[in-house]
């Protein structure tokens, strides 16, 4: 690398690392550890080829993104994870309802959760649709992969953050209330049990 | 909400809640890439030769992979790094244009005929990797500006000879030498641009305090220092050739003061003139004067007496090591604060008068035109347990720079630092 490149990669991690630390780390299901690795992973394999780069940015996060949904990284076991939060809520009664509007920032937690839990490539999608509110298109490209292959996985990932989290339903129940269908009332469910 | 909405509420909020990337994280990242290349290289059985060529003017240096190595003190430009926990420092401090370049110890060594000679201990910025690491080769060390290179005298006071460090490999790269001029060189400070190097020579040690000048102090006996500054040289470093003018150490006719072995000699705020500290406040006529008149005098770089340069009128290196702002519209001064409170203040450079009071105890460096790097102690603290503080004009925010130092001389924890210009 060379001086200037050098300069150049030096303004640029030090304007962006930031930005692009927050998507490796969601990328990562919120793992702030393994957010920095792959940011630096990218990083590095960037700096390998800075004079050549273009866009800098759109370059680092098509690593970033390829770099987690690629086979290695799947192989490794799913770390602990480390919450600022408390695991249960003041009033101990661990329950998310949709109702309370106290339950919302409990549901975002669970939701935080169930995230942490799908497979890289799921995540990735996510991200890309509804973080960086990415047409399927684009998406598409950047995980290079068909437009149906990102309609899927999408339509896969919810049903499987539904699956992990089963009182996100009672959003699905709030909606049809307030579409004003009659559903039978949801099933009870035990206390989440969030982990710290 | 529907699930969608959540999970985009969710997302933004955990990437809100992300704290800022690493402050080094791109120091890391070219760190990491150059091990990597380093094993990659090692590991092919192929030889690659590597055409390299060094920039003077870039504070950039060439490692052996051909990469380009960046200066610690470079790569962390334009932040602030503190250490709060460190006394000594280990990691680098920096703040604005300057940063912590090295910072020494002192202890006292007795010699068999009970001399003393105060023996620096020094530790200096390692520029690869943002740590002080101890370098105990020498007697006497001094950082240039951009913090690529310091100017070092070896163990035996006075020297004759200056090494100029490379900071980034370690090694004296050229001796510059000083023989037959005035004894030896017993201190080094370089011009503000760093071109030029003022050595102080002394035909003693300067760091030598003597038996036979024993004084009694507190029901014992010390060592006192012998007046032995014989002059001064100005050398370029670039040619390493030297400007020898005599200048005995300074004493005052009527009280026959001296500072001890004779104050070392610094250049003044543009490099044009010799500042000479004295320790009597005298005016022109000669007599021991009003606060106002600090005790220094100017000298051209052949040692000739010269009136103040009108800015620098109130520069009092000995209280106020900060002199003038970088701006040149304030001059530090001297404490101001109280029995039980610590203030200094700035000045304003062509009157003397007190433009603003600021916190701290000792204005030490400007780290840009309106915030200092001084020493403070911690509210209800000991006098002498000084840590590094950043204080702001107008401002009475006090941010911490370093731990505090321990309070007793000549001891491990009690260090002076040695700032550069990043």
């Amino acid at each position: 690398m060379d001086a200037t490149s050098q300069e150049s990669f030096l303004e640029f991690v030090t304007n962006r690392s930031t930005a692009l630390l927050r998507t490796a780390v969601l990328l990562s299901g919120g793992d702030r550890h393994a957010g920095e690795d792959l940011l630096q992973n990218a990083l590095m394999k960037a700096a390998g080829r800075w004079h050549r780069i273009d866009e800098p940015e759109a370059y680092v996060r098509q690593i970033l993104y390829r770099q987690q949904v690629s086979r290695w990284r799947l192989k490794g076991p799913r770390r602990e994870l480390t919450v600022a939060e408390p695991p249960d809520p003041a009033d101990g009664t661990g329950t998310a309802t949709a109702a309370d509007g106290t339950g919302a920032a409990e549901l975002r937690l669970v939701m935080r959760d169930a995230l942490s839990r799908l497979t890289a490539r799921q995540r990735a999608v996510l991200v890309l649709r509804y973080f960086e509110d990415l047409p399927e298109a684009d998406v598409a490209r950047l995980l290079g992969c068909s437009v149906g292959t990102v309609r899927s996985t999408t339509h896969r990932s919810l049903a499987r953050l539904r699956a992990l989290a089963p009182e996100l339903d009672l959003l699905a129940a709030s909606d049809d209330e307030r579409q004003g269908q009659q559903q039978p009332p949801s099933r009870d469910f035990a206390p989440v049990e969030v982990r710290p | 909400m529907n699930v969608e909405e959540l999970v985009r509420a969710t997302l933004r909020e955990q990437a809100a809640g992300t704290e800022s990337a690493p402050a080094d994280l791109a120091g890391r990242v070219l760190t990491a890439r150059r091990r990597r290349r380093a094993r990659h290289l090692a590991g092919a059985a192929a030889t690659t030769v590597l055409v390299v060529a060094a920039a003077v003017a870039v504070p950039a240096a060439l490692d052996r992979d051909g990469d380009t190595v960046r200066l610690a003190s470079e790569v962390s430009r334009g932040r602030t790094l503190t250490h709060v926990d460190q006394s000594p420092p280990r990691d680098l401090i920096a703040v604005g244009e300057q940063a912590l370049a090295a910072y020494f110890t002192t202890r006292k060594v007795e010699q068999p005929n009970r001399d003393e000679i105060a023996t620096r201990t020094y530790s200096v910025l390692d520029q690869r990797t943002g740590r002080y690491e101890v370098d105990a080769r020498w007697a006497y060390l001094t950082v240039a500006p951009g913090m690529r290179t310091a100017a070092v005298l070896e163990r035996q006071l006075p020297a004759t000879r200056i090494g100029v460090l490379d900071l980034l490999t370690r090694k004296v790269t050229r001796w510059i030498p000083m023989e037959g001029l005035g004894g030896g060189v017993g201190a080094v400070e370089f011009s503000p641009d760093g071109k030029k190097l003022i050595a102080t020579t002394y035909d003693k040690n300067p760091d030598r305090t003597f038996w036979s000048k024993k004084v009694p102090v507190n029901n014992t006996e010390e060592p006192q220092p012998v007046s032995s500054r014989t002059g001064f040289a100005i050398v370029d470093v670039g040619s390493g050739t030297a400007d020898w003018h005599a200048l005995p150490a300074f004493k005052e006719p009527e009280y026959g003061m001296t500072f001890g072995s004779g104050q070392k000699l610094l250049f003044n705020d543009d490099g044009t003139l010799v500042y000479e500290a004295i320790n009597v406040a005298v005016d022109a006529s000669g007599e021991e004067s009003a606060d106002k008149v600090p005790a220094r005098i100017y000298r051209d770089l052949r040692g000739k007496e010269v009136p103040a340069p009108p800015r620098e009128k109130y520069v009092d290196r000995m209280m106020a090591p900060a002199g003038l702002s970088p701006n040149g519209e304030l001059v530090a001064g001297p404490f101001a604060g109280g029995l039980r409170t610590t203030a200094t203040q700035v000045l304003d450079p062509r009157t003397g008068d007190r433009a603003a009071k600021l916190k701290g105890q000792e204005l030490l460096v400007w780290a840009d035109d309106e915030r200092l790097i001084a020493w403070d102690i911690a509210a209800g603290g000991n006098e002498y347990e000084n840590r590094l503080v950043l204080i702001t004009i107008g401002s009475d925010k006090v941010v911490s720079l370093s731990g505090a130092r321990t309070p007793k001389d000549y001891s491990p924890g009690r260090w002076e630092p040695i700032f550069a210009k990043r």
